[in-house]
């Protein structure tokens, strides 16, 4: 009895104080830890085969900004940017180059001027006849560069007046090797001075045939009309060419797009919620895509805002912050 | 020997007044300059070291920066481990240190071996600076800048806070940095329209250097003029936006091309990575503070406190300091609760004195025992550098009632003998005797005590750093208390106490005075009848054990209560790609959210990160600050939990974000540890990042087949989307274009380059060109910038390189030199030793690892095991030294046992204790027990060690038993209620920490109630079998006794 007493208590004493320490700790943290992780599994860490929905009622799609779109059919136009300058129209511009040497005796327009055709531009006296005679201007236009000075005399072998039609004036765009391909003759080209100024359409009505060899770019041209005379040559601009413009049976904004896993998806509402709905992407351009594959014309896609929905998704994979 | 102590002091009075005095001077001087925490800093000892890189991507900023700094520190002494995390635009290299080196000195050595790595770092890729003096408990006080005119830009109020605000408060002493965040850091922004490059024929290179040589100072010596000296001095620095505009890039034919020609010039903000919102309407600017390491946190709370309203005088109209965290409050309040916790306790124990003493005078000496070794105490504390806080104020808390027991034990000793004593005796003489009968004892009692918190010292990690520093002043105020009861109690007994007159009738009653006389009337029938009846004591025993067995398994159990700071912090964590202006927006939806919680007066949130030193968040990850009002006036929850739990109700699910209640310090401290918090945790070592994540998803696969695995997850390493731009080095080469051409136009056009600096007095902000935002936001837009090639031609850049959209890494992080990854896994109805042999022997088979991979198994169940092996060995060997010293004292194996007995039947009153206060098995409960241990065995060494007198004076074993425990009633009885309502108001607090000590202060009384039962019961009941002599040789025993 007496020995069987003591020994319990011996035991007790050991034992106690070992299972305390061992006993306690890290069970309660572990709990919460493992629960905290099952959730993560419910919102399903693995991908794949498993049925993925993500529910939002109306409100939190208004609160989180999710935008809700119809399928349909839709132009993608492809366009691609380049730079360009405006010119003088060559094919309109006249050189004035007085038919004698001599010395001008008065000069009647300056730069800048509108003339006639047949207007008198200057009074030259010939040096051989010693008869002065008109200069006239050959064609409509506006003086754009004079050499005539009262006094002085003017071979024949300069142009005195320059006289440019610039009702109309040339785009010449520097086509580079990566574009030259798309290139076309008749494509639309918004041509424009850029942040949000003046913008005018026109066409390509020339691609020249060779590449520039300092530059390396080809010349693609675009006669504008100019009535305004707003485009003034020397003008840098930019000029978005139009190289392809295809109509598709659905084309949604490129807002639309998530990608899961190296995969696109689109979410789709259904009854149940929204499914992430894999698909297959065809022609695009820098605002819209045309889906080939994984949508039909009339479902309800979420246009804008699917990030929610994808991080509602892949939630249980944040971890704890940053760390570890 | 323990006599002559007490001679000594009886001998040398003056002396020993004087040395008390002397201590209680100092001790005070002592607990004035105690740095005050609201907890023990539990962060290791870390030096960390911040690079930023602005726009570089975490592989570039791992190769280039971290791998450098990083290997320059290997070899340094007493590391344990270096860990690092190279985020976008950010390399955080953490060294951890051995706790017991300096960290002045340990920033030194990275200091010096930093130099290193610097040179290895690539020009332009950042400087590696050192962290900031300070620990995880460094944060002390937040702010944001309010504007009520609404004026003023997020640019302006940036430009106020970097350099008003902080500029002032980083002179306040015990400030070690002032970190900002939000709004924006202003600079001059050069917006290039790069068409107008082209058409001026100006590459972006040139340009940038243009501004660069167009913005200097310089001195020319002086020049001496009628023997006076004219110091020269060119000035040509820009001042102004205009000065940038006039800027001549070039000139055409003698026509100057300015830079305003080129280009627009005006203020702007930095690119972000991190800012503040408020309430969920607005961005703030906000600031944070970080204290210096080892000053004292409300101290430098105060000091900047009174310099913000300083600097409010200054700040413009309408402009105003807003702190919206300080833990100013949380340290008053912890201490607060603590030093509550003492008065009442100290109250408490003196009423005890005043009732069971019956005179005040031996009580005053008993009392006088708390603040001595409370103070002593304090001396000892400010020699080990311990702060004073929660946990090391709460072990004095704890060791009230325990610091009189000795003194009682002395005290009553001496006036017992007063009464006993023949009238002739001098009262030195009898002081001096009463003094020798217990001092034994008393000295054994007390040193167990102490020895039994010995376990406590070895608790390693965050456990340890905790209840430390409780272990310690324990330690030290028993010490003190045992200083006291030997030296200063006698000579405090000499002056105070009278001897009474003593009345012949009272002679029988051996002077026990008022409630004493009454308790002894129904103790004393019932200790007889235990000592007859031995078998009704062991029943007894028994039973209470067999109480204690079914309980303690249905106790819950945790690891620590979870400290509550008073401020509720919720940390959400959104899709590793999202970008700061959709996490902005979704963080203010989560705030507008939680602003309609009526207890909610405002919620102000941090996105990603500031200025570096404290946070490296990126920017999915928001820390909402809660602002609450008064407890008072809260209506949906009486306390910080149940509000929490709450809100957290009134928040609901939030779609795409991940959240996590949490509060400040701790939100800290455990992104300072970056513990792994799942049982087992793998870490698969190797070099491609690709390869890494598809043999972890392996090893993952083949784990989870393992019985018992749960919660199998693998570290997400990948996630953020990257614009992966590859130079095509033919296509370079066709145009004689270098790499570098390319790579500058890129950086330059769509990240912005610095051109030098615009200084506005001593402010100065930075000249970032960059191209206009048109023509670098999207892919296309990247692929149209051009490039000049030397030959003066203009090559777009996607003729010389593709691009890609990849999935990239999130964040590299390695360990030893190398990249990781961690798979972790909890084991469950399984052994996990078993488990991880069986796991290892599958991965072995089952997967093949590449060369150079290679796995590590940790996590806490390698804490676990190394905690339990340290404890198998610790807890025998303090018991051992708590067994000899028990031997020592009683020369008696039978004694010792008997005493040691008490352990068990303590132990059950604790459970109970517990169970009905329904409160779980944790550290600081274990804390308790262990307290507990010291304290039943001293109780039990007083009354034993009486009885063996009394059988040696020649009584039988059943009349000394008898009369033995009911002339140790009253000492036995005070010391256990001294100790037991010293601790009560721990139980019944409700203060800030005093879930921690709850536990502690539960089982101890707990504990009490059926030791004290035992010692006065079962003890005296079953001595006969644990005495020292043989049963039957009673009369003469007291000779065979040496």
């Amino acid at each position: 009895m007496k020995l069987l007493l003591i020994y319990i208590c011996t035991f007790l004493l050991v034992m106690t104080p070992v299972a305390l320490f061992a006993g306690d700790g890290h069970d309660h943290d572990e709990k919460s830890e493992q629960s905290e992780n099952k959730k993560q599994d419910d919102h399903g860490d693995e991908h794949g085969d498993e049925e993925k929905i993500v529910t939002m009622t109306n409100e939190e799609l208004v609160e989180f900004g999710v935008f809700l779109s119809k399928a349909g059919s839709g132009v993608i136009r492809k366009e691609i940017v380049v730079p360009g300058e405006i010119a003088v129209n060559s094919d309109r511009l006249a050189h004035i180059v007085p038919r004698f040497t001599g010395i001008i005796k008065d000069v009647r327009k300056k730069v800048g001027d509108p003339v006639k055709k047949g207007e008198v531009l200057a009074i030259v006296e010939s040096n051989e006849s010693l008869k002065a005679y008109e200069v006239k201007a050959l064609m409509d236009g506006t003086v754009i560069d004079k050499d005539a000075t009262i006094g002085e005399v003017h071979s024949t072998d300069m142009p005195a007046f320059l006289i440019a039609d610039l009702d109309t004036v040339w785009v010449n765009l520097s086509i580079y090797q990566v574009h030259l391909p798309f290139v076309k003759l008749g494509q639309d080209v918004i041509v424009t001075l850029g942040h949000g100024q003046k913008s005018q359409e026109g066409k390509i009505s020339y691609i020249s045939p060779l590449v520039d060899e300092h530059t390396r770019t080809a010349t693609a041209r675009v006669v504008l009309d100019n009535k305004s005379g707003e485009w003034r040559p020397g003008l840098l601009i930019e000029g978005i060419i139009g190289i392809s413009t295809s109509e598709a049976s659905i084309v949604i904004p490129k807002t639309a797009l998530q990608r899961i896993d190296e995969v696109d998806i689109v979410f789709l509402q259904s009854d149940e919620g929204f499914i992430p709905q894999p698909v297959v992407i065809g022609r695009s351009n820098h605002s819209s895509v045309e889906i080939v594959h994984g949508l039909t014309e009339g479902q309800t896609y979420v246009s804008k805002g699917g990030l929610t929905l994808k991080s509602e998704l892949q939630k249980g994979s944040f971890g704890e912050g940053h760390s570890h | 020997m323990f006599e002559k102590l007490t001679d000594f002091a009886l001998k040398n009075r003056l002396l020993i007044l004087v040395l008390g005095v002397l201590t209680i001077v100092a001790g005070y001087y002592s607990y004035t300059r105690l740095p005050i925490d609201a907890f023990p800093d539990v962060s290791q000892n870390l030096v960390q070291v911040f690079t930023v890189t602005e726009g570089l991507a975490p592989e570039e900023i791992e190769k280039y920066v971290t791998y450098p700094v990083e290997t320059a520190m290997n070899g340094l002494p007493s590391i344990k481990k270096i860990r690092s995390v190279s985020n976008f635009g950010l390399s955080v290299v953490n060294i951890y240190f051995e706790d017991n080196m300096d960290i002045y000195f340990t920033r030194r050595l990275v200091n010096e071996r930093l130099q290193e790595a610097k040179e290895q770092i690539p020009e332009g890729f950042g400087e590696p600076a050192l962290g900031p003096i300070s620990t995880g408990m460094g944060l002390i006080l937040f702010y944001y800048l309010e504007d009520s005119t609404g004026t003023y830009s997020l640019e302006e109020l940036r430009s106020i806070q970097d350099w008003v605000v902080k500029f002032n408060l980083q002179t306040v002493p015990g400030v070690t940095e002032v970190l900002g965040i939000g709004g924006y850091e202003k600079q001059f922004h050069v917006i290039l329209h790069p068409e107008r490059l082209l058409r001026y024929n100006v590459s972006l290179p040139e340009f940038i250097e243009t501004i660069k040589a167009n913005n200097l100072n310089v001195g020319a010596q002086f020049l001496e003029r009628n023997a006076e000296e004219f110091i020269i001095r060119s000035v040509g620095l820009v001042t102004s936006l205009e000065d940038i505009e006039n800027i001549v890039v070039k000139s055409d034919d003698g026509t100057p091309i300015y830079l305003s020609q080129i280009a627009e010039v005006k203020i702007g903000g930095a690119i972000r990575i991190g800012l503040q919102t408020h309430n969920g309407v607005s961005e703030v600017v906000s600031g944070h503070v970080i204290k210096l390491y080892g000053t004292n946190s409300s101290t430098v709370i105060g000091r900047v406190e009174k310099k913000m309203e300083e600097i409010n005088k200054m700040l413009p109209e309408g402009v105003r300091i807003v702190p919206y965290y300080e833990q100013k409050s949380l340290v008053v309040a912890a201490v607060a609760t603590v030093t509550n916790a003492l008065v009442y306790g100290i109250g408490l124990v003196v009423l005890v004195l005043l009732v069971f003493m019956g005179g005040i005078r031996p009580s005053v000496v008993v009392a006088l025992a708390i603040p001595f070794s409370v103070l002593f105490a304090a001396i000892l504390m400010r020699r080990v550098d311990l702060s004073a806080n929660l946990m090391s104020l709460g072990g004095l808390a704890i060791a009230i009632g325990m610091l009189v027991d000795g003194t009682i034990v002395i005290v009553e000793n001496i006036e017992r003998m007063f009464h006993e004593a023949d009238p002739k005796e001098s009262k030195m003489h009898i002081i001096a005797r009463a003094c020798a009968e217990v001092g034994r004892p008393i000295i054994f009692s007390i040193a167990i005590i102490i020895v039994v918190f010995i376990p406590l010292f070895t608790l390693q990690g965050v456990e340890g750093k905790t209840f430390g520093p409780l272990a310690y002043t324990v330690a030290f105020a028993m010490l003190g208390s045992l200083l006291f009861a030997i030296f200063f109690s006698p000579v405090l007994a000499s002056f105070m106490m009278k001897r009474k007159k003593i009345k012949e009738n009272d002679k029988n009653n051996s002077g026990e005075t008022g409630l004493i006389k009454y308790l002894l009337l129904i103790y004393r029938p019932v200790v007889k009848f235990f000592v007859k009846r031995r078998s009704f004591a062991v029943g007894i025993s028994v039973i209470i054990l067999a109480i204690g067995a079914v309980i303690f398994p249905q106790l819950g159990s945790e690891f620590t209560p979870k400290l509550q700071e008073g401020t509720i912090a919720l940390r959400l964590t959104m899709a590793p790609s999202i970008a700061l202006t959709e996490s902005t927006r979704i963080a203010q939806i989560v705030e507008r959210r939680l602003m309609k919680v009526d207890e909610i007066t405002g919620v102000v949130t941090r996105i990603g990160r500031g200025e570096v030193g404290a946070h490296t968040d990126p920017v999915n990850s928001a820390e909402m600050f809660i602002l609450l009002k008064k407890p008072e006036e809260w209506v949906n929850g009486s306390n910080q939990e149940e509000l929490q739990d709450y809100i957290r109700d009134q928040l609901g699910e939030i779609p795409g974000v991940a959240t996590n209640f949490t509060q400040p310090i701790e939100m800290t401290v455990d992104e300072l540890l970056e513990g792994i918090r799942a049982e087992l945790a793998i870490k698969l070592f190797g070099d491609d990042l690709d390869v890494l994540k598809e043999e972890a998803d392996k090893i993952a696969a083949v784990i989870g087949e393992v019985r018992g695995a749960a919660d199998v997850q693998v570290d997400q390493i990948s996630g953020t989307p990257q614009l992966l731009i590859n130079v095509d080095r033919h296509a370079i080469a066709r145009y004689r274009i270098n790499v570098e051409d390319v790579q500058e136009t890129i950086q330059a056009a769509v990240g912005g380059a610095t051109a030098g600096q615009l200084f506005e007095g001593i402010k100065r902000f930075d000249i970032l060109v960059r191209y206009h935002e048109e023509h670098r936001s999207t892919p296309e837009q990247i692929g149209n910038i051009f490039v000049q090639t030397p030959a003066g031609a203009w090559v777009p850049l996607k003729q010389l390189v593709t691009m890609k959209e990849v999935v990239g890494p999130r964040q590299i992080t390695r360990e030893d030199n190398q990249r990781f990854i961690t798979i972790q896994c909890n084991v469950i109805e399984r052994d996990i030793g078993s488990f991880v042999e069986e796991a290892q022997q599958a991965i072995d088979k089952q997967i093949n690892l590449p060369t150079g991979y290679f796995v590590t198994w940790g996590g806490q169940f390698r804490l676990q095991q190394e905690a339990n092996k340290r404890f198998a060995v610790v807890i025998p060997a303090t018991l051992m030294l708590v067994f000899l010293m028990l031997f020592s004292s009683f020369n008696s194996l039978k004694n010792s046992l008997l005493i040691i007995l008490n352990i068990p039947l303590a132990l059950v009153g604790g459970v109970v204790g517990l169970w009905l206060a329904g409160e779980n098995l944790s550290v600081p409960a274990s804390v308790g027990f262990i307290a507990l241990f010291g304290i039943a065995l001293g109780n039990g060494m007083v009354l034993v060690t009486y009885l063996n007198q009394l059988i040696r004076d020649g009584l039988s074993y059943d009349e000394a038993a008898v009369k033995g425990a009911s002339l140790r009633l009253r000492a036995v009885l005070m010391t256990a209620m001294t100790t037991g309502l010293g601790l009560t108001p721990l139980i019944f607090s409700h203060g800030m920490g005093s879930e921690v000590q709850r536990p502690l202060a539960i089982v101890v009384v707990g504990g009490l109630v059926t030791s004290t039962i035992l010692t006065l019961l079962v003890i005296p009941s079953i001595y006969r079998w644990f005495s020292v002599a043989p049963i039957k040789a009673v009369p003469a025993t007291t000779k065979e006794i040496k």
